[in-house]
């Protein structure tokens, strides 16, 4: 193989290690290490998404900066939503959720300027966030995720995170996690 | 309880004078059955905004009931309403959330409807039916009222039913202060694009009550409190101009609306709010200015919640939203909720209320998501054979109501109770569930329009 | 029995033949697939359809020619 696409098996491993150890994060409620992950200017964004007519699909997603959306916020409101839950008395996560997330068809799309010297990647990814809750409540949310990670001070940042949930009518009745 | 043929909703299941109403009203399979008869079938019901369909085939997927219904405007500009269901073999004519069409056609056997309900295509009309199918009687069922008040779009399925505006009464005022600009110009308001669509396994009657003026329940918004979300960066909101005000339950007894709204003082300049960005500022300022001026005593009325019977609800500022409580079933309710902001406001405005309307509702709201967790385990705790047999307590604030309330030369319209010092009452909680009651023991309209009775009563005299 | 054709997209102006050897000019296409609105060039079976603007149903149509 050629240096360059070594160095892109590489990049991906190291990504995808990267995923893995945040979705651990996030299941272990190790909440304040997780927003250690997030660059400053993260956004974080979940359309909702219409049924829409196979002629209109530029308008099957809310837009991002401009239509309500499940989720479309910075590092401070996310800040926020950790802190609420750490307060013990969010009623929604207290008790607190069971929550796993899997991840698979990870996909790098983008990598900047180069994958021996990365400094930017773009990458997607299935996920199924599976939450169990109380006694029975049982929630399975499944769609794509798209990242943009960023190098800083030699370590990945979560700087943009899309998230893409295969629902219309959303079937849970609150999203007091993270996805 | 019995739940064989229920006699009298008011001694038995819903008894105000003592505040005491059953569980069974909650949770009842066959009360539900009647309610989608007696209240859904007969009430006047949000369902939509204008700003949702602006143009000749716009439509709008909605729902009144369980029912979908479609909204859509039609190839000269009217508005209507029609049951989504084909009228030759049920399908659902119009499976999109909206777009805009020519026709709306059946997938199934291709029936097609004119987007203002009439039947136009038949598949081998002439062939199968000999050109004699009266296409004329077999158009879209469409609702039998319908109301556009400003802007926002009301209907009902009873022909009976009063007029919307005489269904309103005095509370329109009320509904105003959404549907108006924050400067107080007539119907201002536009919805922001995409509505937050939900389920939440509780009977539709918990978030009703909560919206009619709950205010008792606080305490569960702590942790959002603690953490602070509101438009300057602590607490729920930003309303410092409360914290003077007086602060009131005000219910109409003959028609079931009621909101929590407060009064300003007579003289007194809106504090400082909007903080973070002057531009945000600035327009709620100037808009706050803008509507004293304009409405002179009316313009110190500010509402925070309030509920139109039986299943649309408004926060009139922080946030401003209309929501709908879509029962599916006894035991789960589907939430409908839209945004509202000022037309002509600035981007930047839009933009601030925005992001604040998202993390305060809906099921990333910080502050609704506590909200549906009390509904829902109030609702799952309440079903048992043991636990029906209790009724809850709605015994705040009973008989301090008054109906000529009047604070610094202004009367209030309605019959009020003033919370300032009492903190809660539940004062607007019984008022909706009396008007459901009578709901669901009236046979006919004519019972239900009791102002009309009433005004009979004093011409007669 | 003829190849069915997907209606949804053709455009104003194209001519579509019938089942009973019609032929017809579309008006305007609703793109629900099922219907169009097209104006009678030619009826063989009744010659007093042309120039009636019908909708014409999908199942109808034996042939797009442009």
């Amino acid at each position: 193989m050629t240096d360059d696409r070594i160095a892109r098996v590489l990049l991906k491993q190291e990504i995808e290690e990267f995923l893995y150890r945040e979705a651990d994060l996030l299941d272990e409620r190790r909440y304040d290490e997780w927003l250690a992950l997030l660059a400053e200017d993260a956004r974080y964004w979940m359309p909702m998404r219409r049924n829409v007519k196979v002629d209109d699909r530029e308008r099957e997603f809310t837009r991002e900066g401009r239509d309500i959306s499940w989720f479309d916020e910075g590092k401070e409101t996310l800040t926020r939503r950790v802190r609420q839950i750490q307060t013990g008395i969010h009623w929604a996560e207290e008790p607190v959720s069971r929550i796993s997330h899997l991840l698979s068809n990870i996909q790098l799309l983008e990598v900047n300027p180069s994958p021996a010297e990365p400094a930017e990647v773009s990458v997607r990814c299935r996920f199924l966030v599976y939450r169990n809750r109380v006694e029975t409540e049982t929630d399975f949310l499944v769609g794509k995720r798209e990242d943009l990670l960023r190098r800083i001070d030699g370590h990945w940042r979560i700087a943009r995170r899309k998230i893409l949930l295969d629902q219309n009518v959303l079937l849970s009745k609150n999203l007091t996690f993270f996805f | 309880m019995a739940t064989t043929r229920i006699q009298g909703y008011r001694p038995g299941l819903v008894d105000v004078a003592t505040g005491q109403i059953s569980r069974e009203i909650f949770v009842n399979d066959e009360i539900y059955q009647d309610e989608l008869e007696r209240v859904f079938a007969r009430a006047w019901l949000f369902v939509g905004h204008e700003s949702q369909i602006p143009s000749p085939g716009d439509f709008f997927v909605s729902s009144m009931g369980e029912e979908s219904v479609i909204l859509c405007r039609d190839r000269v500009g009217k508005v209507h309403v029609f049951l989504n269901s084909c009228r030759h073999r049920g399908m659902k004519v119009c499976r999109y959330d909206e777009g805009n069409a020519a026709v709306l056609t059946c997938p199934y056997h291709g029936w097609s409807y004119s987007t203002d309900g009439r039947l136009v295509g038949v598949p081998y009309f002439r062939e199968a039916y000999h050109s004699t199918l009266d296409r004329s009687a077999w158009g879209l069922v469409e609702v039998a009222q319908l109301c556009l008040y400003k802007s926002s779009v009301w209907a009902t399925w009873d022909p009976a039913a009063p007029p919307f505006l005489e269904y309103l009464g005095d509370f329109l005022p009320y509904i105003d202060l959404t549907l108006d600009a924050w400067d107080g110009s007539d119907g201002g308001t536009e919805i922001l694009c995409g509505i937050q669509k939900w389920r939440v396994p509780c009977n539709w009657k918990f978030p009703a009550e909560n919206f009619s003026g709950d205010s008792y329940h606080n305490i569960s918004h702590r942790s959002v409190d603690l953490v602070g979300i509101g438009p300057s960066g602590s607490g729920r909101r930003d309303m410092p101009e409360l914290n003077m005000a007086r602060k009131l339950h005000i219910a109409f007894p003959e028609r079931g609306h009621q909101t929590t709204s407060y009064l300003l003082p007579k003289e007194a300049a809106p504090p400082p709010a909007y903080q973070h960005s002057s531009v945000v500022s600035d327009y709620f300022r100037e808009c706050e200015e803008a509507r004293r001026k304009k409405q002179g005593d009316w313009g110190r009325m500010i509402a925070l919640v309030g509920e139109v019977f039986p299943n649309t609800a408004f926060l009139a500022r922080q946030p401003r939203t209309l929501a709908a409580w879509h029962p599916r079933g006894a035991h789960e309710t589907e939430i409908w909720r839209c945004f509202l902001v000022d037309k002509s406001a600035p981007a930047e405005v839009k933009d601030f209320l925005r992001d604040y309307y998202i993390r305060y509702s809906g099921p990333g709201g910080m502050t609704e998501q506590d909200d549906m967790e009390n509904w829902n385990y109030a609702h799952a705790a309440s079903r048992g054979t043991i636990a029906r047999r209790y009724p809850y307590s709605y015994e705040q604030g009973m008989g301090t109501a008054v109906d000529n309330y009047e604070w610094e030369g202004f009367r209030v319209p309605g019959t009020v109770c003033d919370l300032t010092q009492a903190k809660s009452s539940e004062h607007n909680l019984r008022n909706l569930y009396r008007r459901w009651a009578e709901f669901m023991e009236a046979e006919s309209w004519d019972e239900l329009t009791i102002w009309r009775r009433q005004r009979q009563a004093e011409a007669a005299e | 029995m003829s190849e069915p054709v997907n209606i949804r997209q053709i455009a104003p102006g194209t001519k579509i033949a019938l089942v009973d050897g019609a032929l017809a000019e579309v008006v305007s296409n609703p793109a629900d697939g099922v219907w169009v609105f097209a104006r009678y060039l030619s009826s063989p079976g009744d010659p007093s359809r042309v120039g009636g603007e019908e909708m014409i149903f999908a199942q109808d149509i034996v042939e797009i020619r442009e």
